[in-house]
């Protein structure tokens, strides 16, 4: 039984198809890439998923229950959490304020898992400066653990290592890694190639919306059509 | 870098007890002032609460207080309610109204909910003018005789600590950052799981029981009211000026903001009653350009203050 399982999804805008009929199913406990040249509809794919945009098509089904149509919200708390490409923190929140904002129960216990989480990613010094004041990575750290703040069950990255230095790029990763082994899914959007290939176990390929090929990385590296979409004929 | 909280809470006190001495010998006309001043604190406290948090702007607040002073008044008249429970009707029908409004209304972005807000107001001027048996239609409605004017001093002094105390109590709770996050970036409040639309409906609610009670408890103190001067636009603008300038989603602000503005329109107003609109447009222009954030805002980035103060 999948954990998320995408059928027949399509999104266009005036016209053009963003997203044509994608289907593909997560299991879980396993980190999954999604890669296409720019523009194949991969953040669209990943709105689909997650309530901000509406379908023209399609179903998509969490843990058995139908999520297409619900408010984003609502895909949050049943154990959706996501990044975005482009960073979304809240500037005027502090870091731990950040945190705090998605916790529910006693506030407590809830501000020591955030200080916890910011240690997790050494920013416990940072924990009172507006979120808006930090440096780019740092944003990038304070989103990432504001999603973990939620206990997902799915977490979409939506390029983790871009603009990232190597060194908090290891850390990153092996984050993502140390998730998937306590039991939660990762699905992760990535130009950096080196990162698919390490990270993930099966990758997903987008071309103009359409997927077109999916597999192990070191198949789909030496897929024709994958080549001829990153490369052209 | 925070201020320490014994002398504030002293000042804070020792205010308090100014104030509730102050009708003992203060004139006719410090009493009368005084009350006005609370009652702006109320008004710009409350606007601060939808608009200031969530950055939904809303330019029709003054129809929640429009509304208060119609049900008090009504209530008073036809109803022979005493005026403080009137004054709590009126803040049940102010709040009744923003379910009504803010149902639909706050799945509007930012702007539409501004501009529908605008509508509303004029809307309600209309409908009160239209159903002259009950409201007097443009003929007004005028209440019982009734010198309560100390009295309603208190209530109303009452109302604005209680709007600046809720203020307080949001601004440091969870529920009060969730609000901020639609302000900061409601996309991403949503996909955090923030469900954005309830959140700004209770906000919008509670936003609007301070305007219903203020309104009420103004039908009562000035005797008779109508359409024209319950319902202007200018009362709205005169909230989010205050707010403006003492600075947005802070919980002093509001009430900074109402008492200078308060007192500069008093002085300006006695002296020059042609230039004061001009000059309160002068104001807002100033406010925008020089300090966005208001007085305690600047201060609060400058010296990295808490939203408390």
């Amino acid at each position: 039984m999948p954990v998320l399982a995408v059928e027949g999804v399509s999104r266009s805008f005036g016209g053009v198809a963003a997203v044509n009929r994608v289907s593909f199913a997560l299991e879980a406990g396993h980190i999954y890439g999604l890669i296409g040249p720019n523009g194949s509809g991969k953040t669209t794919l990943f709105n689909c998923i997650t309530g901000l945009e509406r379908l023209d098509a399609g179903r998509v089904q969490f843990k058995r229950e139908r999520i297409d149509g619900l408010r984003p919200s609502r895909v949050a708390r049943m154990g959706i959490g996501r990044t975005f490409q482009v960073i979304r923190v809240f500037p005027e929140l502090t870091a731990l304020e950040n945190l705090l904002v998605v916790t529910r129960g006693a506030r407590a216990d809830a501000e020591r898992r955030g200080r916890e989480m910011l240690e997790f990613v050494k920013l416990e010094r940072l924990a009172g400066e507006y979120a808006g004041n930090l440096s780019y990575g740092q944003q990038k750290l304070v989103e990432f653990v504001r999603v973990l703040m939620t206990d997902p069950a799915l977490i979409l990255l939506d390029e983790p290592a871009a603009g990232v230095n190597r060194t908090l790029l290891n850390d990153l990763l092996a984050a993502v890694t140390r998730l998937r082994d306590e039991g939660r899914t990762i699905l992760l959007v990535e130009h950096d190639m080196k990162v698919v290939m390490g990270l993930c176990e099966t990758v997903f390929v987008l071309d103009h919306g359409e997927k077109i090929a999916e597999g192990p990385p070191g198949l789909i590296q030496a897929d024709e059509r994958v080549i001829e979409a990153y490369f052209g004929r | 870098m925070t201020l320490t909280r014994g002398p504030v809470l002293a000042v804070l006190a020792l205010a308090v007890v100014a104030l509730c001495v102050y009708p003992a010998f203060g004139t006719g006309y410090g009493v009368r002032s005084t009350l006005q001043i609370f009652m702006w604190i109320a008004l710009a406290g409350s606007w601060n609460l939808i608009s200031g948090l969530t950055g939904y702007v809303s330019f029709g607040h003054v129809a929640f207080f429009g509304i208060g002073a119609y049900a008090g008044a009504i209530l008073i008249t036809a109803a022979g309610w005493s005026w403080p429970i009137a004054a709590l009707g009126g803040g049940v029908a102010a709040c009744v109204l923003a379910l009504v409004i803010g149902y639909p209304c706050l799945r509007l972005k930012g702007p539409y909910f501004a501009i529908s807000m605008l509508g509303l107001n004029e809307v309600l001027r209309a409908l009160v003018s239209y159903f002259e048996g009950l409201t007097g239609g443009g003929n007004g409605l005028s209440l019982p005789t009734l010198d309560a004017t100390r009295s309603i001093y208190y209530v109303m002094g009452a109302l604005a600590v209680a709007v600046t105390a809720v203020t307080y109590l949001i601004i440091t709770s969870r529920f009060g950052l969730r609000l901020m996050t639609i302000r900061e970036d409601e996309i991403a409040a949503e996909a955090m799981g923030i469900d954005t639309f309830r959140h700004k409906l209770v906000a919008f609610l509670i936003s609007a029981l301070g305007p219903g009670i203020a309104g009420a408890l103004t039908a009562r103190d000035q005797g008779y009211i109508e359409p024209i001067s319950v319902f202007p636009l200018a009362i709205t603008v005169t909230m989010i000026v205050m707010v403006l300038f003492g600075g947005k989603g802070t919980v002093w602000g509001p009430v900074l903001g109402a008492i200078a503005l308060f007192v500069i329109q008093e002085i300006v107003w006695a002296r020059y009653p042609y230039v004061h609109p001009l000059l309160f447009g002068a104001i807002i222009v100033a406010v925008v350009l020089a300090m966005p954030r208001g007085v305690l805002g600047l201060l609060q980035l400058k010296y990295r203050l808490p939203r408390t103060i």
